[in-house]
């Protein structure tokens, strides 16, 4: 039997063995849990180390030369003082560079892209330059927007037109979380459906049952 | 039915063991997929603007792909790639291929070159695999600007500076369009970061879960199509005419959905019924 | 030195971050690159610090012999196998890419497959139209479950689906997206000026 045709049994048998908890909580579950972990985090690790050390910094200082490169590194390093508990406050120098420089270029974007540009979106189009039941689907839009928005406003008691307002944001809202709760059901059916298919499809196939 | 409703039917039909509930929503899956149904499958709006996106596409331009997902949602979101990638390479359409997850390089490979083979694609002229980088926000602006100086090297170690496509594209300049498959709010930031700030044209494959979200920007144009769910890939295996793992999932998907709402029915017909007993006994 | 120096530091990398959006200036733009290129070295290493910190956690859970240590001792073979064997073999070839195929990604996918039978069960169990908002939350459920695959096409739900999908879902998402979207304008600008400082831990 090739390789492939033993991992496959293998996968086989590790699938089941995380359904057994479906049934209860037993050792093959456990087992194969912390094996996930483990092997998840000794594959990952191998890729931050060669994405982050060796191809962002490695390999442009030392190999191309580019001394630019070379505060990146530093600043990683001093991420590790996180790990000695008197020494920790180090490394609050590269958290605060993280944190900052993100801060910094999403200002822009996000007001930009996810905040003018969706308010743009909600406006409707002027009467007679759309159909009739497109200027009504922007009109529920913006309406649905607004009074979502002043539920999300709490700087004000939500009472008499206020409080009214915020029950029409709230009905959207839970049409919004039921739309996303269809969706839900349908990912996770999804996810169990690869895994049937994968042992009623794929595994007979390959081993040629 | 005579007379009024036993109480304690309904107290044990909603005590009912829920590995009964368990077996039956797994007979519920398994049997379409072993006796299917072939249900007829249906076009969106948004899976036929995302079809467009990929059709619009001519011979010799670059694509760039971003696997953005890990093996938890592979099976919802394997079948768009493949789909997509095959859908490339049949335009002879040159891919640049990346994932901003450490998981999603393994997916990567393996799609990729299923893909590329189906269709004798070379590697480093007509794709090419830049691996994982950390730090997702940063990359897409970095790639903006230079994409050899984002990763320096591929996947397999090669100097990008040596890679015959990478001589040729650099940066979205010379990108008409990209894809990002994703099991997280990536598309949105790729809209946010590629689309917004380097006018980059952006399609995306999303989890369902994830393409409730979207729709705001696939309205506003920012998103110029998008695939939700496994049945998005259905849709769009459909339209290029190569069924896969999608148009194979339908009917255990339309099974599993038409059971939960018979369980969400069952438990609020009790719920009723024993509310309206309550009432009535004072 | 502990607390000011970062948050000066903060302060300048931040405003340039943010500068570099409205200037054309050559410089600025290759230290806004730079800047990028040193994030994602920054971000590896906390990401190969949370590993750090799991072998450390199961280590110690070995060497005390605390409950359930034979599954630690479990997880860390998996881990040390892993970087062993791309250290060997290469994390191209070999063992490495095989144990991701065949071990990490089909029990990876088995997890989260779990999700679909806790979500039919509490479907049965608690999902119940109790106010007139749980039952129109219930309903939009329902409809798009059904309107979105091929069964409740046959029955022309697809179309009601794609409504409530493309009108009262958007304004409600675009609503979350344009409260959340300030929430982080606000957030980002208290962090770069110093007023938000809790990102960086006790005592700062």
């Amino acid at each position: 039997m090739s390789w492939d045709g033993i991992g496959m049994i293998l996968a086989a048998i590790l699938t089941i063995a995380i359904f057994s908890l479906l049934y209860r909580d037993n050792p093959f579950y456990r087992f194969a849990e912390h094996l996930l972990v483990g092997v998840s985090a000794g594959y990952y690790v191998v890729h931050y180390f060669y994405s982050s050390v060796i191809r962002k910094f490695a390999v442009p200082v030392f190999g191309q030369g580019d001394l630019w490169l070379l505060p990146g590194g530093v600043l990683g390093l001093l991420m590790l003082f996180r790990l000695g508990r008197k020494v920790q406050w180090v490394s609050r120098y590269a958290i605060a560079f993280y944190v900052a420089a993100w801060s910094g270029y999403l200002i822009p974007s996000v007001i930009k892209e996810r905040i003018q540009a969706q308010i743009v979106g909600t406006l409707p189009p002027s009467p007679g330059s759309a159909p009739w039941i497109a200027i009504l689907g922007s009109l529920l839009i913006l309406v649905g927007v607004v009074s979502i928005l002043i539920y999300f406003y709490f700087s004000v008691e939500h009472k008499g037109a206020v409080g009214k307002i915020s029950q029409v944001g709230i009905t959207f809202l839970m049409v919004g979380f039921g739309a996303s709760f269809g969706y839900t059901v349908m990912g996770r059916v999804s996810l169990l459906i690869g895994r049937f298919q994968f042992l009623f499809q794929d595994l007979p196939q390959a081993l040629g049952w | 039915m005579a007379g009024a409703p036993d109480r304690g039917l309904f107290h044990r039909l909603m005590n009912i063991d829920r590995r009964v509930i368990f077996l039956i929503i797994a007979l519920s899956v398994a049997l379409p997929i072993l006796l299917p149904l072939n249900l007829p499958i249906g076009a969106s709006r948004e899976a036929d603007a995302y079809y467009e996106a990929m059709e619009a596409l001519r011979p010799g331009e670059t694509m760039i792909f971003s696997f953005d997902y890990e093996p938890d949602t592979m099976a919802e979101l394997d079948p768009m790639s493949l789909a997509t990638l095959r859908h490339a390479f049949r335009k002879d359409v040159r891919v640049i291929a990346l994932t901003n997850y450490a998981g999603g390089a393994g997916i990567a490979e393996r799609i990729l070159h299923e893909a590329a083979e189906e269709h004798g694609k070379e590697y480093g002229t007509d794709y090419v695999f830049l691996g994982y980088n950390p730090d997702w926000s940063a990359t897409m602006l970095r790639m903006g600007e230079s994409i050899r100086r984002t990763f320096p090297t591929d996947h397999y170690r090669t100097p990008t500076d040596e890679i015959p496509l990478l001589a040729e594209v650099d940066s979205y300049a010379n990108v008409p369009l990209l894809v990002t498959v994703t099991a997280s709010a990536l598309a949105e930031y790729w809209v946010i970061w590629a689309g917004g700030k380097f006018d980059q044209k952006v399609i995306a494959g999303a989890t369902a879960i994830q393409a409730v979200l979207v729709y705001p920007y696939f309205q506003t144009g920012q998103l110029s199509g998008f695939l939700g769910g496994l049945k998005g890939a259905a849709e769009y295996e459909r339209s290029i005419d190569v069924d896969g793992a999608g148009v194979r999932g339908m009917d255990a998907q339309s099974m599993a959905h038409l059971l939960i709402v018979v369980f969400i029915l069952i438990g609020n017909v009790a719920f009723l019924l024993h509310r309206m007993q309550g009432r009535r006994g004072g | 030195m502990k607390k000011t120096g970062p948050v000066i530091l903060g302060f300048l990398v931040g405003t340039l971050m943010l500068i570099q959006f409205f200037t054309p200036n050559e410089w600025i733009e290759a230290r806004y690159n730079n800047v990028l290129d040193w994030k994602q070295v920054v971000f590896g290493i906390t990401l190969i610090l949370g590993v750090i910190s799991l072998f450390v956690y199961h280590w110690k859970k070995i060497e005390k012999r605390s409950e359930g240590w034979g599954y630690s001792v479990v997880t860390v073979a998996g881990l040390l196998f892993m970087i062993v064997v791309a250290l060997i073999f290469s994390p191209e070839r070999g063992p490495y890419p095989w144990m991701f195929d065949h071990v990490q990604a089909p029990m990876q996918a088995t997890m989260f497959a779990l999700l679909a039978f806790y979500v039919a069960s509490a479907s049965y169990r608690a999902f119940r139209a109790r106010s007139f908002h749980a039952a129109l939350l219930l309903i939009a459920g329902v409809v798009v479950m059904l309107g979105r695959v091929p069964l409740g096409e046959l029955i022309g739900l697809q179309h009601v689906s794609s409504w409530i999908l493309d009108y009262p879902n958007l304004a409600a998402k675009r609503g979350i997206l344009i409260g959340v979207g300030l929430g982080m304008v606000s957030t980002a600008i208290k962090i770069i000026v110093g007023i938000e400082r809790t990102y960086l831990g006790k005592g700062a």
